[in-house]
């Protein structure tokens, strides 16, 4: 029996960009082992966190997330040697820059997680979701998507005035 | 900014004039070079624009004064695939500009051994040339030159032997800024690039005039898949402005030429001297005027922080 699902006035969308090898195997584990997690979290499968560029995360955000999740394999367990050393570099600089534009970093999180972790992605996954919960939804990128120019509206006295004239 | 602007000592670059021309007249008299880029004066009073001599006459041509803004760098990669047929390339250069042609050097984009630097002894250039017969002083100066640490490029074929006045003490505009907008909260910076980015006009000035915006195709150009919404309005600026200074961290030279070619006025360097200022901290990488064939995200240590992932 599954337990009574709580209800909450906003479930937050997730997207956990994930590796193949060790994330999404984890992911799957946790899912053949009958363990709960929320079911706010969207599963997108890469063949390595060194493929997520940092662009994903942005679109995502654009595209209405309200959090973000990379999760790949610990450092040393990459199936290409590799890629996550270099994307843990990337992502350091990325979360300073989105720091530094403005946007919480509470929305942005990342974690090693192991195809043996299953254990380890719900609590992953819950500790996001509960925090982006509690943050609300991730406003900032979809009001830039609504708004206009502002060289589109006239703004000033003088322009006004200069419309009114014509 | 200080209360009052004092006046800083350009004389050096009447000798440094002197000494590009009897070069570049050398060089095409012995045929070391088939061109030069370099500056030479333009049609307003004090004001200097980029020339490509491909003779000893033009030599006369060149000079170096403050107004001397441009990075030549960036003639360099669009042309690169011309280089080894033709012969050795002259290029004019302040110490910010080697560091930017190191850094494509690096990138396996220019070959030492197609140019020879005319490396400039240089003091300070103009902020802004939209009043090119300024003076220079504390005020006019270039951000970027305020807190310079390669007024005399090293490495280079050519450097005119004079002595470079005293520098005098300027406070980091960009550290400044840099640190009272870490100060705000997110939502404040948000807010403040919110209306930086608003101003863009997508022109792709920055994009053209930077040496490092070398793609034959950009990711911002491509529509399968469109990452990066093309129309000049605040979503696709915002992710444009984020996306440049994601490409530009670890490679960005520090010539500001975004900043300066910017016709909305956005602070660009601003956010690629950020991510410079981060990647010192975290990885202990600077541009400077060695040539290395890995930067700080395109290499890796075991022992990198990852204090920030679970």
């Amino acid at each position: 029996m599954h337990p009574e699902n709580q209800k909450h006035d906003f479930e937050p969308k997730i997207i956990a960009f994930v590796c193949t090898w060790c994330t999404y195997a984890g992911a799957d584990l946790a899912g053949t082992s009958r363990m709960q997690y929320p079911a706010n979290v969207r599963v997108l499968k890469f063949p390595c966190t060194g493929r997520i560029d940092p662009v994903f995360i942005l679109k995502a955000f654009q595209q209405g997330a309200d959090g973000v999740l990379v999760s790949g394999c610990h450092p040393g367990d990459c199936h290409y040697i590799a890629g996550n050393y270099h994307a843990r570099r990337r992502f350091a600089a990325f979360r300073k820059l989105l720091e530094f534009i403005g946007v919480d970093l509470g929305r942005l999180a990342f974690s090693w997680v192991s195809a043996a972790e299953g254990g380890k992605w719900v609590e992953v996954v819950t500790d996001l979701t509960e925090k982006v919960r509690a943050m609300g939804p991730m406003v900032e990128f979809k009001a830039l998507a609504l708004e206009e120019q502002w060289s589109g509206a006239i703004d000033t006295p003088e322009l006004q005035e200069a419309y009114d004239a014509i | 900014m200080p209360l009052t602007s004092q006046p800083i000592d350009t004389s050096i670059y009447t000798t440094i004039t002197a000494a590009i021309r009897s070069e570049a007249s050398r060089l095409f008299t012995a045929g070391e070079v088939v061109a030069i880029i370099g500056y030479a004066a333009a049609r307003r009073v004090g004001s200097a624009q980029p020339i490509i001599i491909t003779n000893a006459a033009d030599a006369e041509k060149l000079i170096f004064t403050h107004a001397c803004v441009n990075n030549l760098a960036v003639y360099l990669t669009k042309a690169k695939k011309e280089i080894p047929k033709t012969g050795k390339i002259g290029v004019v250069v302040k110490g910010c500009d080697l560091k930017a042609l190191v850094g494509l050097m690096g990138e396996s984009q220019l070959k030492r051994e197609d140019l020879y630097l005319i490396g400039i002894p240089c003091n300070g250039v103009l902020g802004s040339t939209v009043q090119p017969a300024t003076a220079l002083t504390t005020e006019s100066i270039a951000s970027k030159c305020c807190d310079c640490n390669s007024h005399l490029p090293t490495g280079c074929d050519f450097v005119p032997n004079v002595a470079l006045p005293p520098g005098l003490q300027m406070e980091s505009r960009y550290s400044v800024e840099i640190a009272r907008l870490e100060a705000l909260t997110p939502a404040e910076r948000w807010a403040y690039w919110k209306e930086q980015f608003a101003k863009c006009i997508k022109c792709y000035a920055c994009r053209q005039v930077c040496p490092f915006c070398f793609c034959e195709q950009c990711l911002c150009d491509r529509n399968k898949p469109q990452m990066v919404d093309t129309t000049p309005r605040p979503a696709g600026n915002t992710a444009w402005h984020i996306v440049r200074a994601m490409h530009l961290a670890g490679r960005c030279a520090g010539c500001a030429e975004c900043e300066r070619v910017c016709p909305m006025d956005i602070p660009l360097n601003l956010l690629n001297r950020k991510m410079a200022k981060e990647l010192k901290e975290l990885y202990d990488y600077e541009a400077g005027f060695e040539v290395n064939d890995k930067g700080p995200l395109t290499m890796f240590t075991e022992k990198d922080d990852q204090s920030f992932i679970k």
